[in-house]
């Protein structure tokens, strides 16, 4: 068994199939179905004590005690059968789904950044909750049901055809035919059950947006057309559950009276062969009795075949997740950096277009350098590159001479901050927030808030540093979330600092404080900065200007302002307001 | 506007009953759909009966031409039941399926119709997980149980009413464990609602955790805390596990009961019934047909006691979905006040507001702003500017004091007047999922069914053209809500493209062209300068360049708005303003 599966794995994608899943808790598993086994057992032969009793009263041989032993006996096994049996189930499923679960966001938690964007956050929040859902509801109701779903259709039938194997084989008859229904109606169900997933992802999608656009949604007042869109997709999802209403309204009329033409058989054929003395009154209604117990699991069946098929669908894209590649951890140096970059002929695409090409330039540690150039220029993804979000499609980037790749990931991350140009707030103390690393001492934090020019802000809170700031960062303003994620790239006392565009949000006089604060506290700092102002970059050591993915020129403001045409453009459209500085 | 947690919820009938109300024009459907109900139920039951009858009758005397009559009865009488059971099936899941449809639309419309300030203050995650996951299990309960629900509770009645009418003394003797059990469920009930609610809270804990470090993925590897987002996860995924296992077993705790019932129901039919024959008061083909009554009683009471859990976990959601349909936008349109007299097209009167966290962020700023005008609002971050936009804007009212619009109270105006009336470009440009056209004419009731070209004329009259070249594909380029894959400063373009095509008569910026370089800048100056000159625009702003051209400068610094002359003493107060303070 196991040698078939590691071949599969060495010759091809192995088909994830989702009862491996349940290898690892055997145990549990085979108690929850020994458990399942000997609750419907007995319950199998309560019809026969029944049976036997009403027998034992004709011919005069009953007794009230026997009775009362056996059954009560039984009914109470039954009870703690079925009281353990669902104990274990919530256990079992439960225990798999947050096994899973776990597995899951361990693996996404070692991805690259380009996975995650690659995945898509909110499909990977599907794998992680409905889609294990769906296992959970597997786990607990699926495999323990068919089993002992079988195990009663077996039983029954054996038991039927000991009683009177003539009107058994009658009666069993019935199995395939409600089997058969089952089947068609499922066959022509589950393209309509998939359809309805994808309904309910659109109705997600649009509440989704309705909700993180909120505010725009006010501000042009388009709640009228946002309802529009959803009524119609909700209507869809309504109609939909018709078709599927429309195929189980067929399905179970048939079934129930496929059940009670065995019943109309029973009482014809049973009472024939009573009446010519071959089977006993207690038998006949024993056979009423199994008839009520064979129903139930023939339906089951048909119900826990549709959620495997759900759960497989779910796992396979769980499965999808778990085997994708790992990033691999390719670097071993761990000592200090210096903060020499060099990059070499680097170019990036994203969906097949050019974002750089073929890009070259260096920086020397402890420099100031500037990066400016229009809307969608691949400032942004050039800083992502910088840090090894994102890697080069081609060309190198190295740091003190080594390709960045060489470098280990923390001690790398460790010795660099990195401001985005999106504030990301957590929901967390503001402590917390700043603190994002676990290497931050008080007094690094304090320095970082210092040069950040946060200390009067965070002064003026009602709990300090352990405010909490809400998910989205709302109660703060955009300026101080900008000066909150400076502070958190700085808390990591980082050798290089990257800047996306930082002064965006940020008045003048506070940056210019900022950028004071920055050279005093951190000195030898290598700063590299997106930015769209000239102004506060003149005295920088180096301005690479970037257009449409390619560089145009390099040089100080001094050389670009006399060799590129481009930026003596940018240059004079700031122009008219170079008096006001400082 | 903050929902709130588990909380103590009402009675399952009340909130029940609040459900029905949902059912709207349904009624009609609804009786006839139970009359098919009863009808089904008394035909099924019908069926023991007439067995019984038979096996005492014929049987045992053995005329088994009697026999054969009766099996002929039974098969019509189950070709009817087989009718009548299709009928109601497709009755009763029709309404259920049109109670979830109008449950949904509620919802939806209530997300629609709250404001700002309420998914400010609640996760979004959680926001998501209740609306999408409780109304699933509400829809669960709708798609799936309801129609058993009711069904199994007529077949009981049915069968109860048999078991009564067959033979008092055995009927109610039979009856007892049920009850034992009903008085059972209705101590536990409460407490299996509650677990479930309790479970259904650390669900959208999780998503919620998801969410937020999925979404910011970029900034725990650059940070390197990648543990940080496994640590919170475990923690997240561990309660959600205690609480999903103390749920899972409160919902598993009615089967065995229920099922240890129907036993000793059948029990007391045996031996009391036996007791009852030596008697000579019953039949043994009655005492068979009883044993099939027991069935028939307790077989759907065993359903329910399985849709019973299903049904706490629908209330649970239903609960916590009622919250939010309770809740009522803060923000009413209010019976026109008198028009007062003012010379200008908005003013601010004593105006002060204060978050509902408590702090006041804006202190008794009064100020007018006239038709076809610029006006700059300029100062240090945190000082009240976006507040002060948001209250032109209405997200929300201020706390004292009045804002007027065309000389009338700002909170006088309907949604759609005001809206069309005041043009704001966020801060924090939005775009939902769709190409770029979709997004500038969303919303437009002007452009509802323009054709490209017509739209493409459109921009080219407002000097459009130069910002839409900058997108791949033109007006199809595709853009994505989650997008990293156009920049901040692109999404600010289709953001100042939305708003100037609707032609407002007051545009607001708020820093609205921040990520965008200072030549296309310069670009979308032309571009507002080519706006009627009846437009009013209200720019804030840092860049001193996007405001030089402004008629007037307001300075806004801790909550005070006041007049800065001119831009000279706009900048030194900028530079030396807060010190000042």
């Amino acid at each position: 068994m196991d040698n078939s599966i590691s071949q599969d794995t060495k010759v091809k994608v192995p088909q994830p199939n989702v009862f491996n899943l349940l290898k690892p808790y055997f145990k549990l598993v085979f108690f929850l179905i020994l458990m399942a086994l000997l609750g419907n057992g007995v319950n199998l032969f309560l019809p026969k004590i029944i049976a036997s009793n009403i027998d034992a009263f004709s011919s005069g041989h009953f007794e009230i005690r026997t009775l009362i032993i056996e059954f009560l006996g039984a009914a109470l096994a039954i009870f703690l059968f079925n009281n353990i049996q669902g104990i274990i189930q919530v256990f079992a499923s439960e225990r798999v789904a947050k096994d899973l679960r776990s597995e899951l966001s361990n693996k996404i938690s070692r991805q690259s950044y380009s996975f995650i964007l690659k995945s898509n956050p909110s499909k990977l929040l599907t794998n992680l909750t409905s889609d294990i859902d769906s296992i959970k509801m597997f786990v607990s109701q699926a495999v323990v049901t068919i089993i002992s779903s079988f195990f009663v259709i077996i039983g029954a039938c054996v038991l039927l055809l000991q009683i009177n194997w003539k009107l058994a084989l009658t009666v069993i008859a019935i199995v395939p035919v409600i089997g058969g229904a089952f089947f068609l109606i499922l066959t022509k169900a589950r393209p309509l059950f998939k359809r309805s997933r994808e309904i309910i992802d659109m109705l997600n999608k649009v509440i989704n947006e309705s909700i993180m656009g909120a505010s725009l949604i006010r501000v042009i007042n388009s709640q009228q057309p946002e309802s529009v869109k959803f009524l119609s997709i909700n209507t869809e999802a309504r109609n939909l559950g018709m078709s599927i209403l429309y195929l189980f309204a067929t399905l179970i009329p048939v079934i129930m009276f496929v059940s009670n033409l065995a019943m109309v058989t029973i009482l014809a054929l049973g009472g024939h062969f009573v009446v010519l003395g071959t089977m006993s009154l207690g038998s006949f209604a024993a056979f009423n009795s199994y008839l009520a117990l064979l129903i139930f699991p023939i339906m089951m069946i048909g119900f826990m075949s549709n959620l495997i098929a759900q759960a497989s669908a779910s796992y396979r894209r769980i499965y999808e997740v778990l085997k994708a590649p790992e990033t691999r951890e390719t670097g071993s140096i761990t000592g200090n950096i210096m903060g020499n970059i060099q990059v070499k002929d680097v170019s990036l695409f994203y969906d097949g277009k050019p974002i750089l090409k073929n890009i070259s330039f260096d920086i020397k540690a402890g420099s100031k350098t500037a990066i400016i150039g229009p809307t969608a220029a691949g400032k942004s993804q050039l800083l992502y590159l910088l840090t090894n979000l994102i890697l080069p499609d081609s060309g190198t980037i190295e740091l003190d001479g080594t390709i960045l790749d060489q470098y280990r990931k923390e001690v790398f991350h460790s010795q660099i901050g990195f401001v985005f140009q999106d504030s990301v707030v957590f929901n967390l103390s503001l402590r917390e927030n700043i603190a994002f690393s676990d290497q931050v001492t008080d007094a690094s934090i304090q320095k970082a808030i210092d040069t950040a020019e946060l200390s009067d802000f965070i002064a003026s809170l009602p709990n300090q540093l352990n405010t909490v700031v809400s998910e989205r960062g709302t109660s703060l303003s955009g300026g101080e979330k900008q000066r909150i994620m400076l502070a958190r790239a700085l808390a990591v006392n980082p050798k290089i600092l990257l800047l996306d565009d930082f002064t965006s949000r940020v008045d003048r006089s506070t940056e210019n404080k900022i950028l004071c604060n920055l050279e005093k506290n951190y000195p030898g700092l290598t700063l590299i900065t997106v930015t769209q102002k000239i102004a506060p970059i003149r005295n920088f050591e180096q301005i690479i200007l970037l257009m449409e993915g390619e560089v145009i020129a390099i040089g100080t403001h001094k050389e670009l302002k006399e060799s590129s045409s481009e930026y003596v453009q940018i240059y004079e459209s700031q122009r008219s307001t170079q008096h006001y500085e400082v | 506007m903050e929902i709130g947690g588990s909380g103590q919820g009402k009675s399952s009938l009340a909130a029940f009953r609040k459900l029905f109300s949902l059912i709207g024009g349904e009624r009609h459907n609804l009786i006839v759909a139970s009359i098919a109900i009863f009808i089904n139920s008394a035909l099924s039951l019908l069926g023991p009966f007439l067995i019984g009858h038979t096996i005492d009758t014929y049987i045992q005397t053995k005329q088994y031409h009697g026999v054969l009559v009766f099996s002929g009865i039974l098969l019509v009488l189950y070709s009817a039941s087989f009718a009548v059971n299709y009928y109601q099936m497709r009755l009763m899941g029709g309404i259920g399926l049109r109670m979830l449809y109008n449950l949904r639309n509620a919802i939806f419309d209530k997300l629609q119709e709250l404001p700002v300030d309420f998914f400010n203050q609640n996760k979004a995650g959680d926001l998501i997980s209740r609306v999408n996951n409780d109304t699933d299990k509400v829809n669960q309960f709708f798609s799936q149980s309801l129609m058993q629900f009711i069904g199994s509770i007529f077949t009981m009645i049915g069968s109860s009413i048999f078991l009564i009418s067959l033979n008092p003394v055995l009927g109610l003797a039979v009856l007892l464990p049920a009850f034992i059990v009903w008085i059972f469920t209705r101590i536990v009930s409460p407490w299996v609602k509650r677990k479930n609610a309790e479970s259904m809270k650390s669900v959208g804990g999780l998503s919620a955790e998801i969410q937020e470090s999925l979404a910011n993925f970029k900034v725990i590897i650059a940070f390197n805390r990648r543990d940080y987002f496994r640590r919170r996860f475990e923690e997240a995924n561990q309660q959600n596990y205690d609480k999903s296992i103390l749920a899972g077993i409160a919902n598993n705790t009615l089967g065995p009961v229920y099922n240890l019932a129907s036993n000793v129901g059948q029990l007391i039919v045996l031996g009391l019934g036996i007791y009852l024959i030596l008697q000579g008061r019953f039949s043994l083909g009655l005492l068979i047909s009883f044993i099939a009554y027991v069935n028939n009683f307790y077989h759907p009471l065993r359903q329910i006691a399985a849709l019973w859990a299903n049904f706490q976990v629908a209330m649970a959601g239903w609960d916590r979905i009622s919250r939010i349909l309770s809740l009522k936008s803060n923000l009413p349109v209010i019976e026109n006040a008198n028009t007062e007299d003012s010379c200008c097209y908005l003013s601010f009167s004593d105006v002060s507001f204060n978050y509902p966290s408590g702090k006041e962020v804006l202190h008794h700023v009064s100020f007018n702003l006239k038709r076809g005008k610029t006006y700059a609002f300029v100062g240090p971050t945190g000082g009240g500017k976006t507040t002060t936009a948001s209250l032109i804007a209405r997200l929300y009212d201020p706390s004292k004091g009045t804002i007027l619009l065309e000389n009338k109270d700002i909170r006088s105006y309907s949604r759609e007047e005001r809206t069309r009336k005041i043009g704001f470009i966020l801060q924090e440009p939005f775009l939902f999922t769709g190409t770029v056209r979709e997004n500038i004419v969303y919303g437009n009731d002007d452009y509802l069914n323009i054709t490209n070209q017509q739209l493409t004329e459109e921009i080219v009259s407002a000097g459009l053209e130069s910002l839409l070249i900058r997108f791949e594909n033109g007006l199809d380029t595709k853009v994505h809500t989650t997008g990293d894959g156009i920049s901040l400063g692109q999404k600010q373009l289709i953001a100042f493209m939305r708003a100037v095509l609707r032609k407002p008569e007051l545009l607001i910026l708020d820093e609205a062209t921040s990520n965008i370089d200072t030549v296309t800048e310069q670009l979308l100056e032309v571009i507002l300068e080519k706006l009627p000159p009846s437009t009013t625009r209200v720019i804030i702003a840092h860049r001193l360049n996007t405001i030089e051209n402004a008629d007037e400068i307001f300075f806004v610094n801790s909550g005070n708005v006041i007049p800065a002359g001119s831009l000279d003493d706009a900048v030194n107060l900028l530079l030396h303003g807060k010190e000042e303070n």
